[in-house]
């Protein structure tokens, strides 16, 4: 999931200064449980918000934020309140944000949270980063777990020579990939596949922005397009 | 004759290194090149060590050439992505440098630009096989080059590193990746040397053991504390303390003598990389007394 942390309040009330009226979008998804876009935290904003004097207008939960057909059909049925607002202010991540600002082009939209990385809820409301998305997936080859992301090198070939101890040179509390890469194989009885080289990763993969079309008439789609010129 | 070919020949080869200083003022760089002027088979210039910015190799390794001596060129990974790295080989090349060690490099938070980004675009053996790469005129895409380089290429290994197989895995992907030649991160415990030797021997490149000189009893619980893949026995331990204060250095140096003297007259690996850590200065006084001056 995405994990989405609160902006310093007193900060991101300094830049909504110039607005009189909010209307508040959180996300049931990722930032629910991150406790960044559930109802509690909304109906907190809320109350900050007013205590400076300010209106909300409403709020509101959807189901997945940044769905963003999804999420303006949700909309839809708030309009009123939409409407009366000057400002709206986004308690998911970016995406999520970004669905807003799509969906009301003419409204100032604001992000209530930093968004941070990909996680995994390891317990509750506590969050590991072991993806970071590279477009080009090698963990086949490294006893599934990934060098790009727990490495901070994000070696391919095997641990520098800073590891300590089975941790990493730069922190006690990073176990080294390689390590944990290491003694996976070895329990699994596949250490000859620590010896292939494996060769610079193709970084383009990485490069944004992304645009992905899965429908199973994608290319019949984009025919009847070009035709359509 | 060159750092490849004493090496080839078979030569107990001898090593030191070089620290950029940060800043201009080369004048202490330049009275220690002068120093070991021809007392090395070759000198080694870091990279950015320790992630701390400093003048950069390269340009002190053109210094080294004027000053008659023959420069290793340090390369990390760690500030320049491989269309920079390349470059730089290029580079090195057309002045006249030989030899590159291929290293991962220390991760900036090592160092004092902590908010800096790291590259890391490709690593050590990634490297190594782009220096094979451009030896046979290809660059990384494979694209023809307009005269290709003659790098004699080496890598780094750590021999007490902890776990070991890991480490030993990754120094054979070296060897497979191009690296001729290896220099040891520090080593302490001659007897257990001879264990990585053992190992290393099987494989046809040419082994330097690192050597650190300790100036202080406290200097070697430091290292064994803080810095990965280093061990200083007990009874050298002892031995610095025994010195006491005013001795330490002297004993320290002894130590070194010590070691590479046991390394040259038993065979054990191929010659020495001399690390001096600021004292540069103090590598002739080692290297006579080890007996090779
Ligand atoms: S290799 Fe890339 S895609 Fe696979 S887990 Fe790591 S970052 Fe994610
Ligand atoms: S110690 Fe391990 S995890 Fe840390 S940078 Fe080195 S190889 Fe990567």
């Amino acid at each position: 999931m995405i994990i989405t942390k609160k902006k310093d309040r007193s900060k991101l009330l300094k830049t909504l200064e110039g607005y009189n009226s909010f209307y508040l979008i959180g996300c049931s998804e990722c930032a629910s449980l991150c406790g960044t876009g559930n109802e509690e935290a909304l109906k907190e904003m809320a109350e900050d918000l007013k205590a400076q004097g300010k209106t909300v207008t409403g709020m509101i939960v959807p189901k997945t934020g940044c769905q963003t057909l999804g999420t303006k059909v949700e909309l839809k049925k708030d309009k009123d309140a939409l409407d009366k607002t000057d400002a709206i202010v986004v308690m998911s991540c970016g995406a999520g944000t970004q669905s807003a600002v799509e969906i009301y082009p003419d409204k100032a939209v604001y992000p209530s949270n930093d968004t941070l990385f990909l996680g995994n809820m390891t317990r509750f409301q506590m969050f590991d980063e072991r993806c970071s998305l590279c477009g080009e997936c090698v963990i086949d080859k490294t006893g599934g777990i990934c060098p790009v992301t727990n490495c901070p090198k994000g070696l391919l070939n095997g641990p520098c020579g800073g590891t300590k101890d089975g941790n990493c040179e730069v922190s006690d509390e990073i176990k080294c990939a390689w390590v944990r890469i290491y003694e996976r194989q070895k329990k699994l009885g596949e250490l000859d596949k620590m010896k292939e080289i494996l060769p610079p990763k193709d970084w383009s993969a990485k490069q944004g922005p992304h645009k992905l079309y899965t429908r199973a008439d994608a290319a019949e789609g984009d025919k009847k397009g070009k035709d359509k010129k | 004759m060159s750092f490849k070919d004493t090496l080839e020949s078979g030569k107990f080869v001898v090593t030191a290194e070089v620290g950029p200083p940060k800043g201009t003022d080369i004048s202490v760089m330049k009275h220690d090149m002068e120093l070991l002027k021809g007392k090395l088979d070759a000198v080694n210039v870091t990279d950015n060590q320790s992630a701390v910015m400093r003048i950069c190799s390269l340009a002190v390794c053109k210094l080294v050439l004027e000053h008659g001596l023959e420069p290793i060129l340090q390369m990390t990974c760690r500030d320049r992505n491989r269309i920079a790295l390349q470059s730089d080989l290029l580079g090195a090349s057309v002045l006249g440098i030989r030899n590159v060690l291929c290293m991962t490099g220390d991760h900036v938070s090592a160092g004092d630009h902590k908010s800096a980004r790291p590259v890391y675009d490709i690593e050590s053996v990634q490297l190594l096989q782009v220096v094979d790469s451009l030896n046979n005129g290809k660059d990384m895409s494979g694209n023809d080059l307009k005269g290709a380089t003659s790098f004699f290429q080496g890598a780094v290994v750590t021999p007490e590193s902890n776990p070991l197989e890991p480490q030993l895995m990754k120094f054979e992907k070296k060897v497979k990746a191009g690296a001729n030649f290896f220099q040891t991160q520090a080593i302490y415990n001659i007897e257990k040397f001879k264990e990585f030797m053992a190992f290393a021997r099987k494989f046809p490149v040419k082994v330097m053991a690192g050597l650190v000189v300790l100036k202080s009893a406290g200097m070697a619980n430091f290292l064994n504390n803080f810095v990965p893949g280093i061990k200083v026995p007990q009874e050298l331990i002892d031995e610095m303390k025994a010195a006491g204060k005013e001795k330490a250095l002297d004993t320290g140096l002894n130590i070194t003598a010590r070691h590479i003297r046991q390394l040259k007259e038993e065979k054990i690996c191929d010659g020495v990389h001399i690390m001096a850590i600021g004292m540069e200065d103090k590598v002739p006084v080692i290297l006579e007394r080890a007996g090779l001056l």
